[in-house]
């Protein structure tokens, strides 16, 4: 499903460079929910965003479901990230001047889809994220919990397979984590692909989560936890 | 100061094609340096930066070409205003005619269309591969066609500083009319066999392109072109104009005629670019397009059908031939 | 097409960020307003100088004498009948009488009223006149700059000529002329030949000159020469020279503004790239996040091209119609007086509205192709942001 090999990542600044991911190998199978576990600075966003094709390796491979995601064009990777992976930011990362329902369009919108087919999948996506009540707000008028679950129908749209998420919890209280937590089980239920990059305790130990790995310094430490 | 220059058109023109010259340069020298480091298996950063900046190279040349596409328009119209300011000319022939750099001017610019109509087609082709397959022979496409748009800038500028308003130039019956004993047509045809050939040319056309034979269909198109310009300026052109003396390809763009000539000429020439595109990529880089099939010959079709209307009109009005 | 999601999108992005393009629209529109003003007067005037170049007789013959017209003998106008090819001869009295102070002057035209020819060529002038009732005291028909002229001096009813010979003659104001014939007629006096012939002082046999029609322009060069010897003293100038030098007046007018206005395109041009460069961290943002959620840098190219497009667009529309309303309803006012300044013209002028393909193609390449160019490399600039921004 997702097959990371000898994955490197360095930041060259002029003529200082920091490696930031070191020699990664990591294989993920489809279903599967992962938990990286981690100090600020370790790496995780970093990670997550090559899995996703936003930024691109110093050397190793990433294949999602078989394609390199990393060199492709960008038209065949921007392609298999609007169909296949559903993200989801620290910051939610929602169109503060647009309204649920429009920010929840927007992966939909280079797909050729007709607006009517959209709306469709728009409203299935809000009512499995429960945010269809407030379809018509504006994006900037809700409370964090709110936009927590529009980003998460926003992810959902083009029911993708993987969903990646990251720090999804550092913007919420605790209620509102735990509901995220909930959520994430109804997906991990569908059968998608999960992977959370957090520093959150909550996620210490989610029933559904099979595995947790911990990272340090841009490397996955031996011995990963596994909860079964 | 030349007073061709002072004619609105021209200046219009002219300020279009150098900007559009300067996108080009800009385009240009991105190229260069692209074609010089391109290596698509490389995970440096430049490489990742190579393939954005070639994003700037397609969008450049895409708008390029519009542009020049409604530009040679433009510049028919521009060389049309230009008839009522020099002594003799009646309509764009003479004022293409007024010095020597007018018909190569005209000629390239034919060319450039051709050549950018191929680097969009190589172009769709290679943004359809998963490793820019085709990146190398687009660049040199784009290479190739940028010199030539730097040789029409300069024939652009030449052209138009060059055209004496007070030298008279002849009107197109004299540029295009049979002078005595001297057959204009080509191969020693007559209008007879130029029309028997026009029709047979077309059939071949279509045939080879319904059957894929690439090579086939490519000489049959560039031979069907270069007749159907005669069989249009020594034949069909005079039904347009309901005159048998009067032949000129480029009466018929203006308003009198309804434009036509505008009509005419795209179809036939798209026409056949398109087709002939299409036949180049198929043998050479093997991808094969169901769509353009269908384009070229409605194109083409609707281009001899407009031809032959034009002669039955006459016919059913008058009931005699030209 | 409106069914698509992605005109759906821009036209929310344009309408939600409308504050954004505001003040781009308005220079466009000011930039646009006056570029097309000043073409569309300059078409305006040249289409009604063409109108009334075409009935103009093709060719004009008259005598000379060191170089200045003189008085041609009317008999001159036989033997041009006799010149296969010529037709409609037409021996024409006009001449511009200058009043007392010398400080104003107006054209005076003789018509024969009896003639079909002359008719034609004045028919848009003397549409609506009973010519019976006007031929039967000497009367004339006067523009509306000379009615104004003439009652500005208490000269309601009638007018006293002063002939070269010192007397006075009273001819009657009949009528105006039409006021769509302005341009040409604003200063004319349009009388009946003998009467024309007495105030400027021609004799019996004289006209000012003749015009005639060839209609085979085959023809043109054969028929100026043979007419060109039938006497040592005739000058031929035939429609077409006329036409271009006028064709030339005008080029040359227009062209000095468009080479003016070049300064402004290039100044606005600079404006534009500068302000299409200057992205917002916070527009990053959103660009970064459209890449992250599966838009390719040809999608995000597709919607900042189409927006700049659209603005293009609407600022055309604005732009050329306030043009229309401002030169073909309210008459131009202030550009009038640049273009028009100098001449013996009022300000009763109406331009006649043309609005043909040709101005409308000049304005778009000279308006837009600059526009987008200037664009193209920031708008690209902001098409390949990293997605990566969005995660930060
Ligand atoms: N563009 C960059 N240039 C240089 N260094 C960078 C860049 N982006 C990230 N880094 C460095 O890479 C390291 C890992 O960053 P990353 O954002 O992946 O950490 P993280 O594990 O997500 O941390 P957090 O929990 O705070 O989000 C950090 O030390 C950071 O400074
Ligand atoms: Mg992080």
């Amino acid at each position: 499903m997702i097959q990371i090999e000898n994955l490197y990542k360095t930041f060259q600044h002029e003529n200082t460079s920091t490696t930031v991911l070191n020699n990664i190998n990591l294989h993920i199978q489809q279903g599967e929910c992962i938990i990286l576990k981690g100090v600020s600075g370790s790496g995780k966003t970093t990670l997550l965003s090559m899995m996703a094709g936003l930024d691109k390796p110093s050397s190793g491979k990433i294949l999602i479901e078989g394609e390199p995601i990393s060199k492709l064009p960008d038209l065949f990777a921007s392609q298999l990230r609007a169909k296949k992976i559903g993200m989801i930011f620290q910051h939610f990362n929602l169109f503060d001047h647009l309204s649920v329902r429009e920010n929840v369009m927007i992966p939909l919108i280079p797909s050729g889809l007709n607006i009517n087919e959209i709306n469709q999948k728009v409203t299935q996506s809000l009512n499995l994220a429960n945010i269809s009540h407030k379809k018509e707000a504006l994006a900037s008028h809700l409370s964090g919990g709110e936009k927590q679950r529009t980003a998460i129908a926003r992810a959902l749209v083009a029911n993708p397979n993987i969903i990646l998420c990251d720090e999804p919890t550092a913007n919420l209280d605790r209620t509102n984590s735990l509901l995220f937590i909930e959520i994430l089980k109804e997906l991990h239920n569908l059968g998608k692909t999960i992977v959370v990059a957090t520093h959150d305790p909550l996620f210490d130990n989610v029933s559904f989560s099979n595995t947790i790995i911990p990272m340090q310094e841009g490397t996955i430490v031996e011995g990963t936890v596994v909860n079964e | 100061m030349n007073e061709i220059l002072f004619s609105n058109p021209v200046i219009v023109y002219l300020l279009s094609e150098l900007i559009l010259f300067v996108l080009l340069l800009i385009a240009f020298i991105i190229s260069i340096r692209v074609l010089i480091h391109w290596d698509f298996e490389s995970f440096s950063p430049l490489q990742f930066k190579l393939e954005q900046q070639a994003y700037l190279v397609t969008t450049i040349t895409l708008f390029v070409f519009s542009m020049k596409f409604l530009l040679l328009l433009y510049f028919a119209f521009t060389v049309d205003s230009l008839a009522s300011l020099i002594a003799g000319a009646m309509c764009s022939a003479g004022v293409i005619d007024a010095n020597e750099y007018g018909s190569p001017l005209l000629a390239l610019k034919l060319l450039i269309l051709f050549g950018l109509t191929l680097w969009i087609w190589v172009n769709f082709y290679d943004l359809r591969t998963k490793n820019y397959q085709w990146f190398k022979e687009k660049s040199w496409i784009f290479m190739v066609m940028f010199i030539f748009i730097t040789i029409e800038l300069l024939l652009d500028f030449t052209y138009f500083t060059h055209i004496d308003t007070h030298q008279p130039v002849s009107c197109c019956s004299a540029l295009f009319g049979q002078l005595e004993g001297a057959n204009p047509l080509p191969f020693g045809l007559n209008i007879s066999t130029l029309l028997i050939l026009f029709y047979l040319l077309f059939a071949l056309v279509i045939l080879t392109l319904l059957t894929h034979q690439s090579l086939l269909y490519i000489v049959a198109n560039i031979l069907f072109l270069y007749i159907a310009y005669f069989a249009v300026v020594y034949f069909f052109g005079t039904y347009i104009y309901e005159l048998p003396t009067h032949k000129c390809p480029f009466c018929m763009l203006q308003k009198e005629y309804h434009y036509v000539g505008y009509l005419l000429w795209i179809s036939l020439f798209l026409g056949s670019y398109i087709g002939i595109n299409s036949a180049i990529t198929a043998l050479w880089l093997k991808e094969e397009n169901q769509a353009s099939i269908k384009i070229v010959m409605s194109l083409l079709s609707f281009f001899v059908l407009l031809c032959s209307t034009y002669v039955a009109v006459y016919y059913f009005k008058n009931g005699v031939l030209l | 097409m409106l069914n698509n999601a992605f005109f759906h999108f821009l036209t929310l992005q344009l309408f939600k960020e409308r504050s954004k393009h505001i003040g781009i629209i308005i220079i466009s529109v000011l930039i646009l307003f006056l570029l097309s003003s000043v073409l569309f007067i300059s078409s305006s005037l040249r289409h009604s100088l063409n109108e009334t170049l075409q009935v103009q007789p093709d060719f004009v013959i008259s005598k000379v004498q060191g170089g200045e017209n003189r008085a041609t003998p009317l008999t001159w106008s036989n033997e041009l009948l006799n010149i296969y090819g010529i037709t409609h001869v037409s021996p024409r009295v006009y001449g511009r009488y200058f009043f007392k102070s010398k400080a104003k002057s107006f054209l005076i035209v003789g018509v024969d009223f009896l003639d079909e020819q002359a008719h034609k060529n004045l028919q848009k002038l003397i549409e609506n006149i009973d010519i019976k009732t006007f031929l039967t005291q000497n009367s004339m028909l006067v523009g509306e700059g000379v009615k104004e002229y003439l009652a500005h001096n208490f000269y309601d009813k009638s007018y006293n000529f002063l002939t070269p010979k010192g007397e006075f003659k009273t001819v009657k104001i009949f009528q105006t002329l039409p006021t769509k014939t302005n341009l040409i007629g604003n200063d004319m006096m349009i009388m009946p030949m003998d009467l024309a012939r007495e105030i400027l002082g021609y004799g019996e046999d004289e006209v000012t000159d003749i015009g005639f029609n060839v209609p085979n322009p085959d023809e043109w060069t054969m028929i100026n020469d043979k007419v060109s010897a039938l006497h040592y003293d005739v000058r031929v100038v035939n429609k077409k020279e006329v036409q271009q030098s006028y064709e030339h007046l005008y080029n040359y007018k227009g062209g000095v503004f468009l080479m003016l206005f070049l300064i402004l395109l290039s100044t606005f041009m600079l404006i534009l790239y500068q302000r299409y460069s200057m992205v917002h961290s916070n527009e990053r943002r959103h660009i970064g996040l459209l890449r992250a959620l599966g838009w390719s840098i040809h999608d995000v190219l597709k919607l900042k091209l189409l927006e700049t497009l659209s603005i293009v667009f609407i600022s055309f529309i604005l732009g050329v119609v306030t043009a229309y309303i401002y030169v073909f309803i309210f008459s131009a006012p202030l550009l009038k007086e640049l273009f028009l300044g100098g001449q013996n013209l009022t300000s009763t002028i109406k331009f006649t509205p043309v609005l043909d393909f040709s101005v409308l193609s000049s304005i778009f390449f000279i308006y837009a192709l600059p526009f987008i160019s200037a664009v193209l490399i920031p708008v690209w600039r902001v098409a390949i942001t990293d997605p990566k921004e969005a995660m930060l």
